[in-house]
């Protein structure tokens, strides 16, 4: 289980994020002790960190720099001044990424796990049972077959992989989606999905993708 | 300053100065003086009242006219006694005296209310920071709850917040932006996401073509611009047809187009000219109770700062599109 470590002076903020990383899988550390926060922050050993600007005692960027000397951890800021200006200053101190509150939930956990991805430097190949997926090429190869997929479906059974044996809802798969510039609508969702079934049915899996009525679906 | 205006203000002078005359002639007569000596105190007086009246009139013109003529010039009025120069006739330093001490009155009144002004500013934007905390908080409450219909309209309140704070930038500031190589593509995968919830909520189609374009400008502020446009068409949707919003780019004379294209309910042509204007809803708005009038208003002066133009084209009941030209400047390429 990924590590996550948020730093964070609003402790409404901090309680929702909690819940809201722990029920997306992650286990979560907060930090309340800003005082000596470069000593804790490196002993913690967390896989990520988000990082708030405005924190007592000390400026996020400040840290973040701090921490930049000692650690290449993954470092997501947050903060709700957004100027273009702030955004430049904190990648320049080595942040992973910067995004503004508030942010849409979702799309925060996928700039997280885009963001572990990248710093973990997986292959572009995953395995689903005996079935070995290329996502860059798209292509699903199992026992003298392979299957071609298109950019949509690929996003889909990427995202369904990620979070397997989860359920996952159509709002997040959209999010994913819409975060990829793929605008689709509704009715093409269910499309992809349907596509998605008959191609994954065609590689000898016709019960991989279970739909929860009115929840979303489940890769098992 | 006209002459002919200038002797009828003197004309009490005049008929009382010839009535002078006249009575210096008639004691001239009764003491029986040579008719050649009158003649010659007539020319003289003439000649020298004459010379003096020029000399007045003269000084006193190069003093009002530049004064008025550098007033026309000024955008500041106000400001037009570093202008002119100090006038040698007594009148014009009475006025120049008062001008001076009004302008210095204005000019304290003026840092006073800038001084107010920017403090309000600073205090506006400070708070808006303050309030995202707790809406933060809000849409990760809602989240975890699924509060759906919540999030909606926290989203409301989000957007109205944001408006305020780009109005404030854009009266403000010089300081607050920054020109940089952006992909337009990013700022409107942005954009898309934000409102993605209510796209697909008013089943409309969200189509992108060739978007895969940099424009230098301050992606925050292009992110808000397009954003106030896009949720124009959400809110001004046709529900009579198949509803699609349509973002695509050209280039066209060195220039980097982008439009923004709906095929929503349409604005009319007399509320045409008037869609950037402060505070303007027009027909469309008056029949929408959500419209306040500052979005376009706020975007156009954001497109002003930054250096782009931004128009509307529409037809009524057939379609709204919005073009955002970016000119491709010489001067960052070589800087870059």
């Amino acid at each position: 289980m990924k590590k996550i470590l948020i730093i964070e002076d609003d402790s409404s903020i901090r309680i929702e994020l909690k819940e809201l990383l722990n029920n997306s899988g992650y286990e979560t550390i907060i930090l309340t002790d800003f005082q000596n926060a470069l000593d804790n922050i490196l002993n913690i050993k967390a896989d990520l960190i988000l990082l708030d600007i405005n924190i007592p005692y000390l400026n996020g960027e400040i840290l973040l720099q701090n921490i930049r000397k000692f650690s290449n951890i993954p470092v997501i800021m947050v903060t709700s001044r957004n100027t273009e200006i702030d955004e430049v200053i904190s990648m320049s101190y080595g942040a992973d990424d910067y995004i503004t509150k508030p942010y849409n939930p979702n799309i925060l956990l996928l700039r997280i796990s885009a963001v572990l991805k990248r710093a973990v430097k997986k292959e572009d190949t995953y395995s689903y049972r005996d079935l070995e997926i290329n996502m860059n090429k798209g292509i699903i190869k199992g026992n003298n077959i392979e299957i071609i997929l298109t950019k949509n479906e690929m996003i889909i059974f990427n995202y369904l992989l990620n979070n397997r044996n989860k359920i996952v809802t159509r709002d997040e798969l959209m999010t994913d989606l819409w975060n990829n510039d793929e605008y689709i609508n509704d009715n093409a969702l269910s499309v992809n999905i349907s596509r998605l079934r008959a191609k994954l049915k065609e590689a000898g899996y016709e019960d991989a993708i279970i739909t929860r009525k009115g929840i979303g679906y489940i890769l098992s | 300053m006209k002459f002919t205006y200038y002797i009828k203000d003197k004309i009490l002078n005049i008929i009382m100065y010839f009535i002078m005359i006249l009575l210096i002639m008639m004691m001239l007569i009764a003491f029986k003086t040579p008719i050649s000596l009158i003649i010659w105190i007539l020319i003289t007086i003439f000649v020298f009242d004459i010379a003096i009246i020029l000399t007045d009139f003269y000084r006193k013109k190069a003093f009002y006219n530049s004064l008025l003529s550098n007033i026309s010039l000024l955008d500041k009025a106000y400001l037009v006694l570093e202008t002119i120069k100090k006038p040698d006739f007594y009148e014009g330093e009475i006025l120049y005296q008062a001008l001076y001490e009004i302008n210095k009155s204005i000019c304290e009144n003026i840092k006073d209310y800038e001084m107010q002004l920017n403090a309000f500013k600073e205090y506006i934007e400070m708070w808006i920071h303050e309030v995202k905390i707790p809406l933060s908080s809000l849409v990760l409450i809602s989240h975890n709850h699924k509060e759906k219909s919540i999030l909606e309209q926290i989203k409301r309140i989000e957007a109205y917040v944001e408006q305020v704070l780009y109005y404030v930038r854009g009266e403000n500031a010089e300081k607050d932006y920054l020109i940089n190589e952006v992909s337009l593509k990013k700022v409107i995968n942005n954009v898309a996401i934000k409102n993605k919830d209510e796209i697909l909520a008013n089943k409309i189609d969200f189509l992108v073509d060739n978007i895969n374009t940099k424009v230098y400008t301050d992606s925050k502020w292009l992110e808000f611009i397009i954003n106030q446009i896009i949720s124009n068409s959400i809110k001004y949707q046709n529900k009579k047809t198949k509803s699609i919003i349509k973002i695509s780019t050209y280039e066209k004379d060195a220039k980097i187009i982008l439009e923004i294209y709906d095929n929503g309910i349409g604005i009319s042509a007399s509320d045409l000219p008037q869609v950037f204007d402060k505070t303007f809803t027009g027909l469309n708005g008056r029949s929408n109770a959500k419209s306040t009038g500052m979005g376009l208003f706020i975007a156009k002066k954001l497109c002003e700062k930054l250096g782009h133009k931004i128009e509307i084209e529409s037809k009524k009941n057939q379609f709204t599109k919005v073009i955002i030209t970016f000119s491709k400047n010489k001067f960052y390429e070589v800087v870059k």
